[in-house]
C-alpha cells in the first residue's frame, strides 16, 4: 500500500460513524431471510442485512458466493418476494408497478461492465434518466448532467460515445448515470475490477467523495480488499450464499474466523491438494 | 446409437420438447405484444410516454431507408409477373387479360409478401442483433434499475413503426409493380399505358387492397415480435448474437409464409 492510500484510508477512518452512531440511523435496506435458488439450486441462504443511511457497505466473498444474486434482487432484477427487502423503508414485494417505479428513480446502479448505452453518447447516457423519467428542459438536462459528469472528473468527455472510453471512464460514466437523479441509494457491481491500483483508488475517492457531499449510501460488492478497507463502514463477507461475517472494518479484518482471513488474504480454500485423490478425481472415478 | 429400438421415442420425446418450447416462445411473444400496446396506450399515466421520436427514427430505419432495394425489387417482381403472362396467356392468346392476372397477384400476393420478406432480412436482424447486445451489455438491466421500462422503451416504437411503415411500403410496391408491368404489357401488345391502367383500375376492388394491406400490418407485427422475442433470448457473447439474428430472419420468413396462407385462406372461404 502507497503512503498516500495509508493516509486516505486513515482520514475515513477518522471519519468513519461510530457503531453506536450507526444504530440510530435510518434503514435504507433491511433483508429479512432472504432465501434464493436458481431451479433446484439453492445460492442465497438466510441472508439478514441491513445498511443504514449514509453507510459504505461492501459485500465480498469469492467467486460463486452469491454477491450478484444478492445485489440483483435488491435492485429489483429479481423477482421480490414480499417481506424480504425493504428499499428506503418501501416493502418491494408489496409495491405496485407504479410504487416500484417512483421507488427505482431513488436508487441509482452501476453495473460492473458500465452498461452504458452504445448507440448513445456518453452525456446522452447521463441524461437519458432525466429525459425518460422527468419533464425537464433540455437546458436543465444539459446543466444537471455536467455537473454529474464534472463531479466524476468527466467533464469535457460528454460528447464521446462509450467505446471510445478507457476502462476507469466508463465505471466513472456509469456512476455518473447512476447519480443523475440524485439519489439516496446507489449500488455499484465491482467499481475496482479491471483497473490499475492508481485509477482504482481514484475510484475509492469519488465514492467517499460521494458519500459525504451528496449524502448517499452506498453498497458495493467488491472483490479488492484494500479497497474495502479503505472506503467500507462495514464489511459483508459472503461465502456460499451463507453471510459469514458481517461487521466493522476493524472487526472484520481482525476477525478469528479462519474462512474470513482466508477470503481477505485470497488464500485458496483447499491449499493443500492431495495428488492421489486429485488423480482419481480428474479420471472420473 | 446403442439401441435403434429406443430412436422413434427419442425422436417423438425431441419433436414433444420442441413444441413445448414453441408455445412457451409463442406466450411469450403474446405477453410482450401485449405489454407493448398497453404501454402504447397507457405510458403517458406513468409518465413514460412511448416516444414519438423514437419510433419516427424507427421508422426512417426500418421504412424510409428500405424504399430504394424495396422500388428496385417491386419492378423486378412487377416486370417478372408481366413476362410470365404474357407467355402463359399467350398460349391461349388471350394476352389482353394479363392485367387482371397481374393486377391481383401484385396487390393481394407479391406485394405484402416481398416486402415482408424484405423487411425480416432487413429489419427483423437489425431488431434482434440490437437487443441481443443490448441484454448481453446489461443495458436491458440498466433500463430496468432505473425504472424505465424496456418494453416500453425498445419494443413499443419499433412495433408501431413496422405496422404503420410495412402497409406504406406495401403500397408503394403496388404502385412500382403495376407501372413497371404495364410498362412491359403496354409496349409488348402496342397499347397505351392508360388503358393499361384504366383496366387495372376497373379489376381491382377496394377489398384487394385491403386483403394486402391488412397483411402487410400483420408481418409487421411478426416481424417486431420475432426480432424482439429472440433478441431477447440470447445467449453467450458475439456468437450468441449472430446465433438468435438467424434465427429471428429464418422464423419471421417461415411465418410470413405460412400466415400468409391461412389469411388468404380465412378471407376467401
Ligand atoms: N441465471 C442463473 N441460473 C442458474 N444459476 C445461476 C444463475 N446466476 C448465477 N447462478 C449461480 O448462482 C451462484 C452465485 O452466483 P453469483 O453470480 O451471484 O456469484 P458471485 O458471487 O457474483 O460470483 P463472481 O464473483 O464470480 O461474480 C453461482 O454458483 C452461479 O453458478
Ligand atoms: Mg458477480
Amino acid at each position: 500500500m502507497t503512503n498516500d492510500a495509508l493516509t486516505a484510508e486513515a482520514v475515513n477512518q477518522a471519519n468513519r460513524p461510530s457503531a453506536e452512531e450507526l444504530a440510530t440511523r435510518r434503514k435504507v435496506i433491511e433483508v429479512d431471510s432472504l432465501d434464493w435458488s436458481f431451479g433446484t439450486r439453492q445460492v442465497l441462504f438466510d441472508i439478514n442485512l441491513d445498511v443504514r443511511e449514509g453507510e459504505i457497505m461492501v459485500i465480498m466473498g469469492g467467486s460463486g458466493s452469491g454477491k450478484t444474486t444478492l445485489l440483483r434482487h435488491l435492485v429489483g432484477l429479481m423477482p421480490p418476494l414480499p417481506g424480504k427487502i425493504k428499499l428506503l423503508g418501501k416493502d418491494m414485494g408489496a409495491l405496485s408497478r407504479m410504487q416500484l417505479l417512483e421507488l427505482k428513480r431513488r436508487i441509482g446502479v452501476a453495473f460492473q461492465f458500465g452498461a452504458l448505452f452504445s448507440s448513445m453518447s456518453v452525456s446522452e447516457n447521463v441524461k437519458l434518466p432525466l429525459r425518460e423519467l422527468t419533464d425537464l428542459e433540455e437546458r436543465t438536462m444539459d446543466i444537471m448532467a455536467n455537473m454529474k459528469l464534472e463531479v466524476c472528473n468527466l467533464s469535457g468527455f460528454g460528447h464521446l460515445m462509450p467505446s471510445d472510453l478507457s476502462g476507469g471512464m466508463m465505471k466513472r460514466a456509469s456512476i455518473a448515470r447512476a447519480i443523475v437523479m440524485d439519489p439516496k441509494l446507489i449500488f455499484l457491481d465491482e467499481p475496482s475490477s479491471g483497473l490499475d491500483p492508481v485509477v482504482s483508488s481514484a475510484l475509492d475517492d469519488l465514492i467517499l467523495k460521494l458519500r459525504d457531499a451528496m449524502d448517499i449510501s452506498v453498497v458495493v460488492v467488491s472483490h479488492d480488499v484494500e479497497s474495502a478497507y479503505k472506503i467500507a463502514d462495514r464489511i459483508t463477507i459472503l461465502d456460499k450464499g451463507r453471510i459469514l461475517a458481517c461487521d466493522r472494518v476493524d472487526a472484520v479484518r481482525n476477525s478469528t474466523n479462519e474462512r474470513v482471513q482466508n477470503l481477505l488474504h485470497r488464500r485458496s480454500e483447499q491449499a493443500e491438494i492431495d495428488p492421489t485423490e486429485y488423480l482419481r478425481r480428474l479420471a472420473g472415478d | 446409437m446403442a439401441n435403434p429400438l429406443k430412436l422413434p421415442g427419442k425422436i417423438f420425446e425431441g419433436i414433444g420438447r420442441r413444441t413445448v418450447a414453441g408455445l412457451d416462445e409463442m406466450g411469450y411473444a403474446a405477453a410482450i405484444f401485449f405489454e407493448a400496446i398497453y404501454w402504447t396506450l397507457t405510458g403517458w399515466r406513468y409518465r413514460q410516454p412511448v416516444r414519438i421520436t423514437s419510433a419516427f427514427a424507427s421508422m426512417m430505419q426500418f421504412g424510409v431507408t428500405a424504399l430504394p432495394i424495396a422500388t428496385l425489387l417491386a419492378a423486378t417482381i412487377g416486370l417478372m409477373l408481366a413476362i410470365q403472362s404474357l407467355y402463359s396467356l399467350g398460349l391461349f392468346g388471350a394476352e389482353q387479360y394479363a392485367y387482371i392476372g397481374i393486377a391481383l397477384s401484385v396487390v393481394r400476393e407479391f406485394s405484402p409478401m416481398i416486402m415482408g420478406i424484405l423487411i425480416a432480412g432487413r429489419s427483423g436482424s437489425a431488431i434482434a442483433a440490437r437487443l441481443a447486445t443490448m441484454s448481453i451489455n446489461q443495458e436491458v438491466d440498466a433500463l430496468q434499475v432505473m425504472g424505465i421500462n424496456p418494453v416500453r422503451f425498445l419494443v413499443s416504437p419499433v412495433l408501431i413503426a413496422l405496422v404503420l411503415m410495412m402497409p406504406c411500403l406495401a403500397m408503394w410496391a403496388n404502385l412500382v409493380s403495376i407501372l413497371a408491368a404495364g410498362l412491359y404489357v403496354s409496349a409488348q401488345l402496342h397499347q397505351s399505358f392508360g388503358a393499361y391502367l384504366n383496366d387495372t383500375i376497373d379489376v381491382l376492388k377496394t377489398g384487394d387492397v385491403w386483403h394486402g394491406l391488412g397483411k402487410a400490418t400483420l408481418f409487421g407485427v411478426i416481424i417486431a415480435l420475432v426480432g424482439v422475442v429472440n433478441g431477447s433470448m440470447v445467449q453467450g457473447g458475439a456468437e450468441g448474437v449472430g446465433k438468435v439474428t438467424t434465427r429471428s430472419v429464418v422464423i419471421s420468413i417461415t411465418l410470413i409464409v405460412v400466415a400468409d396462407m391461412i389469411f388468404a385462406y380465412m378471407t376467401t372461404k
